[in-house]
């Protein structure tokens, strides 16, 4: 083990010379500029004072713009709402909370900082005392955590002319599940034999219809009596339903691959293992390094999702712990 | 597509009428420019977008109208600056009548601009201030309405109301800082090109001064009340109206319906003298104002020198020379919107003799009667006679026939083949010009030297000074009296001599005089000298007070509002200073950050490292599992540095060192022990596991 490093000299210069704000000339501000500039050399050519109250005017809408637009980006408190379920190249919803103490917001654009993340979210008005929240379609370019490490809020309030943008520090993570598209091959055969808990499959045990009723047999489960024809039969009678028709696939992703096979791949079972979700099965995941069991429903599938869009970035979220504490 | 807020498409639209109106004031442009870009105005108010569909066919009519305009140009018919703003304002009404997409709005603005900076080269009136106020306010509510509509979601209404406030706040700024910078900024002046500014929409030309009178040819502007003259009179007369001529220009030469001279330019030089000076001369500080529109000087009757003059041209103030003409004027030869020169003129009762500078070609012109005059004019005048001989006396008792038998009006009889005769036997009504040119030519018939003089009559008093307006143009005779020279005589009935305007109207017009004139001197006319005098104003020593005795010293100390001045920059740069050290100050974040890596140097330096991918927390930890005496120093200041880092507790000015200087005190002391104790005796660290 050795001792930590400083930041290097480079890194330090440039956190140092990072602008609080960055700004951005638009194209009608380039306009407003040439004229503006025009404006400056008609008024030194001729003297024409008019033309020096003009460019007075000019640029003191330059000045106000800039207050209005910091006016606009100060004292707001953005939170990150984020997404329910982002799948990658799809747009998916994603929202901030933003608030301010006091004074109006106008014309803010919302989007992750130095993030893949592609769309941004827009707000009219945002008026003080009042948390909003602002919505935006995103777009991820690939599955995978995807680590965001600040809000960026936009402004080109009042005049259009430039864009004032302020980065609010905001550590997070979003992960991205598999593009869900359609799966080209079968997911194989279900698995056959009694499996865990599982009554045999000659047995009418299911959760269904009812069957009709039996005595109850040695060792059986007792909760399936029907009281009420085993006072008036004088026996135990055991109440026999319907099994639905459930199986269960155990999908598998294979070990060794890499780049856009892996990712092909997690598309391919992400795709299986929704269609059989949907359709009432169970389906359970065996990956390289762990695995799923065998279960149905929708918290099955995102269990198989989350599993997936880590596949192949284990190790990011201890690489972000360490530079964090680094930074 | 989202449908545009309507509020801000009238906007838009009015503030490129703002633009356009702030060229329109120059005067210059022309009438069917106007009139296009009037009637796209008003469609576009109607929501009338005529060329949306037609917008190539638009864009051909442009080509058209630019070829149109290159070719005045070319011709030299056109000012380049002028067609400029001709077209600019074609393209305006073309992009409000068109689609209104993003790109016709960006160019609507984008013209507007162009054409409130055309309009600054046009016109130095003070109309062209509001509108330029005008353009300002409504572009930047049309233009930040579209910013937030541009961010509100469709169907959601726009915050029209949230956003009028703080815009207003930020555009009183940037007029008070237009006008800071205007007052502040180095006048600089290239001079390398400059186009000639017009007076503006207001500006008549006053009553004959072009080099003709066109007898019956100029009957309305008796009722133009615009100021054309402010004048300070030394010896003041102190009376609140003068019943004084102020001369322009006299005519000697008839032809039945138009006054001329025979004789044109003669001299030109800083300083015309007229007619001998006399000790008791009548001193005249004179100012044209745009409204007069002419080159002529004026001056009260009868001027004996002229000159001085300084014209003050958009591109500057400057001295001109005065021209020598025919008929005793004196013209500028530099043309611009105002002038401000020194007149001397002989008191009313003194003796004007023969003007030296009058030629033998304009005496004989004094007796000069047109081919065509009507046979009964000099009857008329001889029965009106009856013998009298003498110039002056003959003269009087003609004007007060006319006076006594005819009638004034303003009413025009169209334009009648001998307009003398019909005055002074048919109608038996008509103007100054009349009455003048009658008095004039019945003179000449019984042999009596006279000729056709114009100006203005009479003179209103305000702050100390005197005004006279378009409507006190005036005609009235000199009479050639033997030994005294040209005498006025005027014919005219008296309360008809003088503007024949509304009162009311004057007195309004006098307030909008007062403020345009508030306006030249502090802005059209403000200078480099007027940046000096103000700042050296601010700095010069306080007079003495009136009752002051004269021996006492003058403080040298600046005056109060220099030390005010110094105050007010102090605290502007002071809060300038705090604003952008805070705008560029460094996060708390990073602070912390600076904080742990002195932490870090203290350690190393102890020999106490941490290890790679430990924290600060896991390294305090570590040290208290080991019973380390170190770890008692280290967690106030861990925790301390994690309420920094994370919990938005920035470190308090000073708390750092404290901090450190606690760790220092723990550090010497572990070395010191160490240095106590060998290293093989150091104490048991061994624990339970």
């Amino acid at each position: 083990m050795k001792a930590p490093a400083r930041p290097s000299f480079k890194a330090r210069l440039r956190a140092w010379l990072r602008p609080p704000r960055t700004l951005t000339v638009t194209k009608t501000g380039r306009t407003y500029l040439v004229v503006t500039f025009g404006v400056g050399l008609g008024a030194l050519n001729t003297g024409n004072n008019l033309l020096y109250l003009l460019l007075g005017l000019l640029l003191s809408m330059v000045v106000v713009s800039g207050v209005l637009s910091e006016r606009c980006l100060r004292d707001l408190t953005v939170r990150r709402v984020g997404a329910d379920a982002a799948f990658a190249r799809e747009p998916f919803a994603y929202r901030w909370a933003v608030s301010r103490k006091a004074g109006h917001g106008f014309a803010l654009t919302f989007s992750e900082d130095l993030s893949p993340l592609t769309g941004a979210g827009k707000l009219g008005h945002l008026p003080a005392g009042k948390e909003h929240i602002v919505r935006a379609d995103l777009a991820a370019p690939h599955r995978g955590p995807v680590r965001l490490s600040g809000v960026r809020v936009t402004t080109t309030w009042p005049l259009g002319l430039f864009a004032k943008t302020r980065v609010f520090s905001l550590e997070g993570m979003l992960l991205v599940y598999p593009r869900r598209g359609y799966a080209c091959k079968e997911p194989g055969p279900a698995e056959k034999g009694p499996r865990g808990e599982a009554g045999s499959p000659r047995h009418l045990d299911g959760t269904g219809d009812v069957a009709g009723l039996r005595e109850l047999a040695a060792n059986e489960d007792a909760r399936r009596i029907h009281w009420l024809k085993s006072a008036t039969a004088g026996r135990l009678l055991k109440v026999e339903r319907e099994r639905e028709e459930r199986r269960v696939w155990k999908l598998a992703l294979e070990t060794g691959l890499t780049g856009d096979a892996l990712e092909r791949r997690c598309e391919e079972v992400a795709a299986q293992a929704h269609q059989l979700l949907d359709a009432g099965h169970e389906v359970g995941l065996q990956l390289p390094e762990r695995t799923l069991r065998p279960a149905a429903g929708a918290s099955q599938e995102r269990r198989i999702l989350q599993a997936l869009a880590w596949e192949g970035f284990e190790d990011v979220d201890t690489a972000g712990a360490d530079s964090r504490e680094a930074a | 597509m989202k449908r545009p807020l309507r509020l801000r498409l009238v906007l838009r639209d009015l503030a490129a009428g703002s633009a356009f109106g702030a060229m329109a004031v120059s005067g210059q442009l022309p009438l069917w420019a106007l009139g296009i870009f009037l009637g796209a105005l008003v469609l576009a108010l109607c929501d009338v977008r005529l060329v949306a569909r037609h917008a190539r066919l638009s864009a051909l009519g442009l080509m058209v109208a630019a070829v149109l305009l290159g070719l005045q140009l070319t011709s030299g018919a056109m000012n380049a600056v002028v067609a400029a703003c001709s077209f600019a304002g074609l393209i305006a009404a073309q992009r409000m009548l068109s689609t209104p997409d993003a790109a016709a709005e960006g160019q609507t603005h984008l013209t507007g601009l162009l054409m409130v900076a055309g309009g600054a080269a046009l016109s130095g009136d003070m109309t062209y201030a509001l509108c330029l106020i005008a353009f300002g306010v409504l572009a930047s509510l049309a233009l930040a309405l579209g910013v937030v509509e541009a961010a509100v979601p469709d169907g959601e209404p726009v915050p029209v109301r949230a956003v009028m406030r703080p815009l207003s706040s930020g555009l009183a700024f940037a007029v008070a800082g237009a006008v800071a910078f205007f007052v502040l900024f180095p006048r600089l002046n290239w001079a390398m090109v400059g186009p000639r500014s017009a007076p503006g929409l207001g500006a008549v030309s006053s009553a004959g001064y072009s080099n003709t009178v066109r007898l019956g040819g100029a009957g309305t502007i008796k009722g133009n009340p615009r100021v054309v003259l402010r004048a300070t009179l030394t010896p003041d007369p102190e009376r609140d109206a003068l019943d004084a001529y102020w001369m322009g220009r006299t005519y000697d030469t008839f032809d039945g319906i138009e006054w001329t001279n025979v004789v044109g330019a003669k001299q030109t030089e800083r300083q015309i003298t007229l007619r001998p000076a006399t000790d008791t001369l009548l001193h005249q500080r004179i100012e044209l104002l745009p409204a007069y529109g002419a080159r002529t000087l004026i001056a009260l009757e009868m001027p004996s020198r002229l000159g001085n003059a300084i014209a003050h041209t958009p591109t500057g103030t400057r001295s001109t020379p005065v021209q020598l003409q025919g008929g005793g004027e004196v013209r500028f030869t530099v043309t611009a919107p105002s002038y401000t020169y020194e007149a001397y003129s002989l008191p009313p009762d003194a003796k004007t003799g023969m003007s030296a500078g009058l030629v033998q070609a304009e005496r004989d012109q004094l007796l000069a009667l047109p081919e065509h005059l009507d046979p009964r004019v000099g009857p008329l005048a001889a029965r009106v006679l009856q013998g009298e001989k003498e110039p002056l006396a003959a003269a009087r008792k003609l004007a007060a026939f006319l006076q006594k038998d005819y009638a004034y009006t303003l009413e025009q009889a169209g334009v009648p083949e001998d307009p003398l005769a019909d005055f002074l036997f048919v109608r038996k009504a008509g103007h100054c010009e009349h009455f003048a040119t009658a008095l004039t030519l019945m003179l000449r018939t019984q042999g009596i030297g006279a000729r056709l003089a114009t100006g203005f009559y009479g003179g209103a008093r305000v702050d100390g000074g005197y005004l006279v307006r378009a409507g006190d143009a005036h005609a009235w005779t000199h009479v050639l009296v033997p030994e005294r020279g040209f005498v006025t005589v005027d014919a005219t009935p008296p309360s008809n001599r003088t503007s024949q305007g509304s009162v009311l109207l004057e007195k309004l017009l006098a307030f909008y005089e007062a403020v345009e004139a508030r306006w030249r001197n502090s802005v059209v006319d403000y200078s480099f000298r007027d940046q000096f005098e103000l700042a050296s104003s601010l700095v010069r020593p306080p007079r003495r007070p009136a009752g002051a005795p004269e021996k006492e010293a003058p403080s040298r100390l600046p005056p109060p509002r220099a030390w005010a001045t110094a105050a007010i920059v102090a605290f502007v740069v002071w809060r300038a200073g705090r604003f952008i050290s805070r705008w560029t100050g460094r996060a708390p974040a990073l602070e912390a950050t600076r904080f742990l890596d002195r932490v870090d140097a203290l350690l190393q330096r102890a020999h106490v490292p941490r290890f790679e991918h430990e924290t600060l927390e896991d390294l305090t930890t570590r040290l208290a599992r080991d019973g380390h005496p170190l770890a008692l120093a280290l967690t106030p200041l861990t925790r301390r540095y994690l309420e920094a880092r994370f919990g938005g507790q920035a470190l308090r000015e000073g708390e750092a060192e404290h901090l450190f200087a606690t760790l220092r005190r723990a550090l010497d002391a572990e070395a010191a022990r160490r240095a106590v104790k060998p290293a093989g005796q150091a104490g048991p660290t061994a624990r339970a596991s």
